[in-house]
């Protein structure tokens, strides 16, 4: 047992997001003006999309590596395929979401009907299609994202990011799906153990490969968005959302282990780690420095919720509890 | 004093006494049986022995100084070697790297060279006049027999003093067994001691100087071999217990047929079973541990792939999956062996755990009612009396008895009419006990047909209309009425196989 | 006393000794073999392709390609044969290079006080990994996924993009040759005697016994953080000797060179016939499937197909192998035991 309920955990998120913004609001005047807000906003949220899919992958016990490059393959293919025009939308982004949810069924097939590693499978996957791209591409995508995706990734109603209203839109969803639906129900049970979840006859290979089939789908919708917030596609767009949604995930409090964590944390995770991501330039420190952040980041959080950690507290207390 | 005295050892998992503070003493030079049923105390006496469990209270000396292995590392130096059912092989190593792992000859290059390990294998193998299995062979390769022998093999690689071997005759084939009784007894005419476990009492009777009998974590008797007849050794094995554990038992079956299997057959682990259960039945499975109990259990469950016909209420049917015998078509539930590992969700609440089996009763286009599941939660907390603080209390932090309960309660939800309860009193307080033997009569007298495995031989006697006794993953005998008895179930169990 | 000290002769009743068990060889090898054969097929149709393949020279630059992969898949099979798997590789490897790009210099007392250094660190990394999946109890992708990322990270701090230089002398020892032998020739014969020293050491045996079955390998004396630490520190050490070995062939620092390496040695270890749920391979079977990997790179050249198919093709090939490999796995346990 992880040593924090779920429900203490999502809380600690959201108080390390509130510390963390009052404590940079101090280091840079200026950070909690409503147009930076907003940006934060807008940041966070392409990271909480990617990291929707990655918390149901996670939480029925798996990981997909396989995001960044499902990522920048709609996000390439979108731009391509649309040339600057918004008619085309109509059929690309329908057409590209279900290839990206195709690509994570053929992920959760391979990881739960064949037995191949999930770290192995994905992965791979992520290279085919990074080749597929640079082949089909031949290695220079420059197409410039069409007016609505740009509408949509900067675009603004009232004081509101236009994407904002959108992620709003997907996290009650997920919340709504996680909680309160019997696919919820049965993604806990398998993530938390699937032989558990066999014995009390629950569909286990539908379960995981849905999960993954979703995180597909939202890694190609915060692809074609992306690019509507850079302007265009570009190669390695992708790269930086493989720790980010991994780190997300896991500050939101899930187990990496599978069978808990919530959506709702997970968007606390989105916020922390883009506060962060705009503290750093603020200090002048760069890409670089960003991974190293990122990486130790989802060193800390594992490292707080294992096992290992549970048992050096309950220790602790016993000793402080005898002494 | 003996050379290995153990006095007043205890041992206790929670709130479940394994060892209530036994006394042994063995005798350099002598083959001792160390006897008593499943549940006893002498597994948990000889892993103590073995520096794999620590006692809680008692001492034991070897050799006349104090004797207490941290570690299994601690007792093998101490020169106690244990060879346990539960192999402690490498299955990609070869026998000879396996014999000798850990203490391999290094060359001068820090190198445990094959040809060196080869070497060293065959000169023990001589010395101990082992069958004949090559060294250089993965063990992964070899038959469960082989892999029992090379297990032996590695327990005498250090020379020790003191051999335990806990039911190591079971997976051996008569020539095997034999081979491994000269063992026994040439090692110890050497000045050393062997403390052999086995529930073949022809095998004891053969070999043995003396017995030690224990029962529900006492020492009940000790006696020469030569001085003590199989009827006191029985006697004292299962003792006299309090009947008032169970209920009163009417015949309810009728005749009517829930389960007829036919030829059922997987692997080694199930040779043909043949079965009939009956509506309103209480059909007992009896037998030693590790005779095919559980893999009759799960291939009926759809856990384990099998062969063979089952009808289920006279209709022929082909269990696929766990999800296809729950379904409601058939209406086969499962109390699984492993509670914790195959039967609940440890971190997820006890709400979760009950419906987990029954998440379409409570949901409507999938979305759950949270009103509904409350109810199906509820009452069947109260029908079961679970005892936790909230139905959100994690699983996990139930006692054994109540977890059990919870599995029952989950089982229940299901309105599956045929139930498999596999060992379902294990680790359970005896007031739960109680309860579960009062629930299963009632539940049979309402039509329910129950299939029963407890490892506990005296419980299906007392809460079966009949008992299948398997032996060999075949049904060896199915008793019923006055035959019914826990000698008869015994000596079912426990026939010598015939000589090959 | 002993028993030994009977005279009669041994064993009464001794069975005819099992004859070598070929076809249990054969199917236990099934994965290795089918990957040479693979190998050799690959060879056949570069050969049709390409005049004079079967040389010394051809040999030399195959194994001059190759040989990065090579160092690093060495480590990466270590770890698969523990059961375990290194993403980190892709971090180290980068700032192997960028380190050696930025601080080697032009004195040659330096560059190999600073290769020592990189050595250091690629132990230390490991070693780390290795204390943090076995004392938290971690998984060991998660564990070095992170590293990956602090490792990967370092190195963009220290150069952003690619750049510094690599000392001539460095270069010309990386490109040269002895006795009509290149360099990475001479180096792939001391990984192969390292190997054979290696897999029959007391660390070796555990390490293998513990990816085998890590209960047994306990209850047997095995600790298994001295294992981890061993086994993920050995891996780091490989990743820089192969960052050591690429900037000769590039010349340069690169912070995002070794990326391509993490799937790449896991590939090459897995097509060859590693398995990756620990025990089982060694040395041979990387190389094999690192060749293989090397001559698919040669034929997109000599078919002057887009160089961004290698990655696809080694990807589905993993793919393949890996599937094929769980396959034969569940069909085995279904078979009995």
């Amino acid at each position: 047992m992880a040593p924090l309920s779920r429900h203490r955990a999502i809380l600690l998120a959201y108080g390390a997001m509130i510390a963390l913004l009052l404590v940079t609001s101090i280091f840079s005047p200026g950070f909690l003006s409503p147009g930076h807000l907003r940006s934060i906003v807008v940041l966070a949220a392409f990271i909480g999309i990617v990291a929707l899919g990655q918390t149901f992958v996670i939480i029925g016990g798996g990981i997909d590596l396989s995001v960044p490059w499902v990522l920048n393959s709609a996000a390439v293919l979108m731009t391509l395929f649309a040339a600057g025009q918004d008619a085309p939308l109509l059929w690309i982004v329908p057409l590209l979401l279900a290839a990206g949810a195709l690509v994570g069924a053929v992920n959760g097939i391979g990881i739960a009907v064949f037995g191949v590693p999930p770290i192995i499978m994905t992965l791979a996957v992520n290279v085919i299609l990074q080749g597929g791209i640079l082949v089909y591409t031949g290695g220079s995508p420059a197409a410039a994202a069409p007016p609505l995706i740009q509408y949509l990734a900067v675009g603004r109603i009232g004081v509101v990011p236009v994407i904002g209203v959108v992620w709003l839109v997907l996290a009650l969803l997920a919340s709504l799906v996680l909680s309160r639906t019997a696919f919820g129900r049965q993604l806990y049970a398998v993530g938390t153990s699937a032989t558990v979840a066999t014995f009390s006859g629950l569909p286990t290979l539908r379960t995981a490969i849905a999960g993954y089939t979703l995180s597909g789908f939202t890694a190609a919708l915060a692809g074609m968005l992306l690019t509507g917030y850079s302007g265009q596609a570009y190669l390695g767009m992708g790269d930086p959302y493989l720790f980010t949604s991994i780190a997300a995930v896991a500050i939101g409090g899930a187990s990496i282990l599978g069978g808990s964590g919530h959506y709702i944390g997970t968007i606390a995770g989105a916020f922390v780690l883009t506060i962060l991501t705009g503290l750093l330039p603020a200090l002048n420190l760069s890409n670089g420095a960003l991974l190293i952040v990122y990486g130790a980041v989802i060193l800390v959080t594992v490292s707080v919720s294992s096992d290992a950690f549970a048992d050096l507290f309950a220790f602790v207390r016993r000793r402080r509890a005898a002494g | 004093m003996a050379f290995l005295e153990a006095t007043s050892v205890a041992k206790r998992y929670g709130g479940i006494v394994a060892l209530g503070g036994v006394d042994f003493a063995a005798e350099r030079g002598e083959v001792h049986a160390l006897l008593g049923e499943n549940g006893a105390g002498k597994s948990t006496f000889i892993q103590v022995l073995a520096g794999s469990v620590r006692p809680d209270a008692g001492s034991i000396r070897l050799g006349g100084a104090e004797y207490r292995p941290a570690d299994p590392r601690a007792a093998r130096a101490a020169g106690v070697a244990a060879v346990f059912q539960e192999l402690s092989l490498v299955p990609d190593l070869t026998v000879a790297q396996n014999v000798w792992f850990r203490r391999e000859p290094l060359s001068r290059l820090a190198t445990a060279r094959r040809s060196a390990l080869i070497e060293r294998t065959e000169a023990l193998f001589a010395r101990y006049r082992f069958p004949d299995i090559a060294p250089d062979r993965e063990v992964r390769r070899l038959s469960l027999a082989d892999r029992q022998v090379v297990e032996i093999a590695k327990a005498l690689a250090g020379d020790p003093s003191v051999l335990i071997l806990d039911e190591a005759t079971s997976a051996l084939a008569p020539r095997e067994t034999e081979w491994l009784l000269d063992l026994a007894r040439s090692f110890a005419r050497s000045g050393r001691l062997v403390v052999f476990i086995s529930h073949r009492l022809g095998e004891v009777r053969a070999l043995v100087d003396r017995v030690t009998v224990f029962r529900n974590g006492e020492t009940v008797g000790a006696y020469p071999i030569g001085a003590v007849s199989d009827e006191t050794m029985i006697a004292d094995m299962l003792g006299r217990r309090l009947d008032r554990l169970y209920p009163e038992r009417h015949a309810t079956a009728t005749a009517r047929l829930a389960l007829k299997v036919r030829g059922l057959s997987a692997g080694a682990a199930l040779k043909n079973v043949d079965l009939d259960l009956r509506e309103g039945e209480v059909l007992g499975v009896a037998g030693l541990q590790g005779h095919g109990q559980q893999a009759l259990f799960q291939a009926l469950f759809g856990a384990l792939r099998a062969t063979g016909e089952v009808e289920v209420w006279g209709k022929p049917v082909s269990i696929r999956n766990p999800r296809r015998a729950l379904s409601p078509a058939l209406g086969l539930a499962l109390v699984p062996e492993d509670r914790r590992g195959q039967g609940l969700l440890l971190s997820k609440s006890v709400r979760e755990n009950l419906t987990l089996s029954v998440i379409p009763r409570f949901s409507r286009f999938g979305l759950l009612s949270a009103r509904r599941e409350k109810a199906l939660v509820d009452e069947m907390i109260a029908f079961l009396q679970i005892k936790a603080k909230t139905p959100e209390q994690p699983a996990g932090t139930l006692s054994g008895g109540n977890q059990q309960k919870v599995i029952f309660g989950k089982m229940l939800l299901t309105e599956a009419k045929i139930l498999l309860l596999f060992d379902p009193t294990r680790g359970v307080d005896v007031g739960t006990k109680g309860e579960i033997f009062r629930l299963m009569r009632d539940l049979a007298a309402k039509g329910y047909a129950i299939l029963f495995y407890s490892s506990d031989l005296s419980e299906p006697v007392h809460v079966a209309d009949r008992v299948a006794v398997m032996r060999n993953g075949a049904v060896a005998a199915v008793l019923a009425g006055e035959a019914v008895t826990e000698e008869g179930i015994l000596r079912a169990a426990m026939v010598e196989r015939a000589a090959a | 006393m002993t028993l030994a000290a009977r005279s009669e002769p041994v064993a009464a009743d001794v069975r005819p000794r099992a004859a070598r068990d070929w076809t249990a060889l054969v199917v236990d090898r099934a994965p290795f073999l089918v990957a040479c054969a693979m190998l050799l097929i690959l060879l056949g149709i570069y050969s049709t392709l390409q005049r004079d393949v079967f040389t010394l020279e051809e040999l030399n630059l195959d194994t001059t390609a190759s040989l990065t992969l090579l160092l690093a898949a060495t480590g990466q099979t270590i770890v698969l044969v523990r059961g375990g798997i290194d993403l980190s590789i892709g971090g180290m490897i980068s700032l192997g290079t960028v380190i050696a790009g930025t601080q080697f210099g032009e004195d040659p007392a330096n560059a190999a006080l600073w290769a020592v250094i990189i050595l250091a660190i690629g132990v230390g990394a490991g070693v780390a990994n290795g204390l943090l999946i076995s004392v938290l109890r971690l998984q060991p992708f998660l564990v070095t996924l992170a590293t990956w990322s602090i490792l990967g990270g370092t190195a963009l701090v220290i150069l952003p993009s690619d750049g510094g230089s690599i000392p001539s002398g460095w270069t010309w020892f990386g490109n040269t040759g002895f006795g009509g032998l290149s360099t990475s020739v001479w180096i792939l014969a001391a990984l192969v005697l390292f190997w054979l020293w290696f897999r029959a050491t007391r660390l070796g045996i555990a390490i293998r016994a513990t990816g085998s079955n890590e209960r047994s390998a306990y209850l047997s004396g095995v600790s298994l953080t001295a294992v981890n630490c061993a086994t993920y520190g050995l891996s780091g050490l490989f990743s820089a000797l192969a960052a050591l070995y690429l900037v000769t062939q590039t010349g340069t620092g690169s912070p995002t060179v070794g990326n391509g390496y993490i799937l790449n040695t896991v590939a090459a270890a897995v097509i060859g016939g590693v398995s990756l749920f620990g025990g089982r391979g060694g040395l041979a079977s990387t190389i094999v499937g690192a060749f293989i990997l090397t001559i698919i790179g040669n034929l997109v050249f000599v078919l002057s197909i887009s160089s961004y198919w290698q990655p696809i093709a080694s990807g589905v090939i993993l793919l393949a192998a890996v599937l094929a490999s769980s396959l034969a796995e569940k069909s085995a346990r279904r078979g009995g035991m």
